[in-house]
């Protein structure tokens, strides 16, 4: 029951979701030169509260973050009839392949391994925004 | 035997004595029929023999009866020829008479020997009469050349009729001994074959009850030893075979198998739990080696990400901001020194875990390494706003004998730690020894911990937030490697917090090695 137009998410911002504030500047820095709109949340409730006030096009979620954590977020933006469209990216450190698996079967629409290859993110979001 | 005894009337007798009892049982029931037999034939026989004589009596009774009639016609005819002629009697003819009475004299011997039992009175008797007549009849001869005796046959007459009754008497009564003892024949053999019968039959129902009871109870015991084998095969080795209704060698085998399963069970329950603690090392490896990933990622992710944006930004022609640049070198800078402390740290921990952590140990003053450690760190608190209250007691202070480098890296863990997460506040550093132990506090009034973050602020990777991780810095790995070098110097750190109150570590060392303290 999406109340707005797939249109409508593309012409969104980008949500970082990074609570390391080192890793959170260079992202948005890289990002916006890149030609992004983004905005930003540093743990997992603020998150949800920019995804409902914002509607986002994209949100990229790192998984360890204070108050609510990645996984816990996912599962209540996809339980919230206004926020289950958005497409999600998890950003995380955990590198193993169970991680990655438990992640799109958290109900993550993709998966991005700290250290970032920030082109191939890139491409990730562009692959989800032209969708 | 009581035990035996005992063992019938619980019936729990062993499968050997069972045997025994039966064949016992099988061999008395045919030792009784063997003796019946021989007990008929021997009276069988008895009256058989006794059956002959009677037979052979009569017999007897008839020649003789033959042999008087035939003399006396002889002796009635010599009678009268005497009385008509006066011929003699020739002393062959003499000779031949007197032998037909001694033959006669025999045969009633012969008869005497026959007559038992029942005919003893009647040839008795017999025996006087037939003594007489003979006697008569010698005389007879006797007197039969003289001329002057008159013959006296009157006398030999009535003997003769005397005699042949009698010899009916006697033939009579053997007769009737004859059919009696025929009677008592039949009587024993009909007896007799009754007893064998019964024998028999008994002996051969005894034999199958027995056998098939022993079969029937073997088979049963022998099932529920097969259904135990089988339970303890399909793998419920905490079954145990019954074996109160048993004893002897199935007793026994039952006890063999109870005993086996009960080892197998502890074998298995050694292997597995061998293999839950393999599987709980190899667990435990893999979220090392998870989690030293994930460390090392962190910093690597700013290190890259700067690099590679101070690259782009060098590239694309516009004017560098210096002072942003500046601070972007700093930012890579110190991501690179927390990735070496963190490496370091990282080989310190798996040094320790793999036992390859030496102890090499010095005699030094530990106050004036606690001293220079804290001065050293200085500025660390300056950082925070902090304020340092260094109390090290130096008139209790010995010598100690212990690793110079783990203590100051113990100091330098809690110091910092200390530091971290306090701001304006007091960073305490007591330490002191009495008893040969060094006592060392570090005290903060920081942020303090709950009691779940207490339990496991010690463990590897584990600061008490993933959010302090971030917010604070380190590597999470300082504290563990504390409490390791703690318990590799014998001694022990504690912990006492709140949240928002502080927290409190206290670390207690000995000042030698525990060798060197016992014989001291």
């Amino acid at each position: 029951m999406t109340t707005h137009a797939p249109s409508d998410n593309r012409s969104g911002p980008i949500l970082l979701v990074e609570d390391n504030e080192v890793n959170r500047d260079m992202l948005i820095r890289r990002l916006k030169r890149a030609g992004f709109a983004v905005i930003w949340a540093g743990d997992g409730e603020e998150a949800l509260a920019q995804m409902r006030q914002h509607q986002p096009s994209l949100v990229l979620l790192d998984i360890n973050l204070p108050i609510k954590d990645g996984w816990q977020t996912c599962k209540e933006a996809r339980e919230d009839a206004d926020l289950r469209h958005i497409p999600i990216v998890a950003l995380t450190a955990h590198a193993m392949d169970s991680d990655r698996l438990a992640a799109l079967e958290a109900g993550f629409d993709d998966y991005a391994t700290k250290p970032i290859d920030f082109p191939e993110l890139v491409a990730k979001i562009q692959g989800f925004l032209n969708a | 035997m009581n035990r035996l005894l005992n063992d019938i009337r619980n019936r729990s007798l062993s499968l050997r004595a069972r045997m025994y009892l039966f064949s016992a049982a099988i061999l008395t029931l045919f030792a009784i029929n063997v003796a019946t037999h021989v007990w008929g034939s021997f009276a069988r026989n008895e009256s058989l023999l006794a059956y002959r004589d009677s037979v052979t009596a009569t017999q007897l009774l008839t020649e003789l009866g033959q042999s008087l009639e035939a003399h006396r016609q002889r002796v009635l005819v010599l009678a009268t020829l005497r009385e008509t002629t006066d011929d003699s009697l020739g002393q062959e003819e003499q000779q031949a008479a007197v032998e037909d009475l001694n033959s006669m004299a025999s045969q009633l011997r012969g008869l005497g020997a026959i007559s038992a039992e029942g005919a003893e009175d009647y040839y008795r008797r017999l025996h006087q009469s037939a003594s007489t007549l003979l006697a008569d009849w010698r005389q007879f001869y006797d007197d039969y050349n003289s001329t002057t005796r008159e013959i006296a046959l009157d006398t030999a007459s009535v003997a003769y009729e005397d005699t042949l009754e009698r010899l009916e008497e006697l033939d009579g009564q053997q007769e009737r001994l004859a059919v009696e003892r025929s009677a008592a024949i039949d009587a024993t053999i009909s007896l007799t074959d009754r007893i064998t019968v019964i024998g028999f039959v008994t002996t051969i129902a005894v034999t199958l009850f027995l056998v098939i009871s022993l079969i029937a109870k073997t088979n049963a015991r022998l099932r529920r030893l097969k259904k135990g084998a089988q339970r303890f095969g399909s793998g419920d080795l905490s079954h145990r075979i019954e074996t109160h209704h048993d004893a002897g060698e199935i007793l026994d085998l039952a006890r063999t198998f109870n005993d086996m399963s009960s080892k197998l069970h502890y074998a298995i329950e050694e292997v597995r739990a061998a293999q839950s603690e393999a599987d709980a090392a190899n667990a435990a490896k893999s979220m090392f080696l998870a989690n030293v990933s994930h460390e090392l990622r962190t910093p690597l992710n700013a290190i890259i990400g700067y690099s590679e944006m101070l690259q782009d930004e060098l590239g694309d022609g516009n004017p560098i901001d210096s002072d942003q640049f500046h601070h972007d070198l700093g930012t890579i800078i110190l991501s690179g020194r927390q990735l070496l402390a963190l490496i370091n740290d990282i080989l310190d921990l798996a040094k320790i875990e793999t036992g390859k952590m030496p102890v090499a140990l010095e005699t030094f003053q530990p106050d004036a390494l606690i001293f220079q450690v804290c001065d050293a760190l200085a500025p660390l608190v300056a950082q925070n706003h902090n304020q340092l209250d260094l109390d090290i007691d130096r008139d209790s202070m010995t010598e100690m004998c212990s690793d110079p480098a783990k203590l100051q890296q113990i100091v330098t863990n809690l110091f910092s730690n200390a530091c971290k997460f306090t701001e304006h506040g007091t960073i305490a550093v007591h330490a002191a020894m009495a008893d040969g132990v060094l006592t060392l506090v570090v005290a903060d009034t920081g942020i303090g911990m709950t009691p779940e973050q207490q339990d496991k602020v010690f463990e590897a990777f584990v600061q008490a937030d993933a959010q302090t991780s971030t917010q604070y810095g380190g590597t999470g790995l300082g504290l563990a490697i504390v409490k390791d070098f703690c318990e590799m110097l014998g001694g022990n750190i504690q912990v006492e917090s709140a949240p928002d109150a502080g927290s409190r570590f206290t670390v207690r060392l000995p000042a030698a090695p525990e060798s060197d303290r016992a014989s001291a």
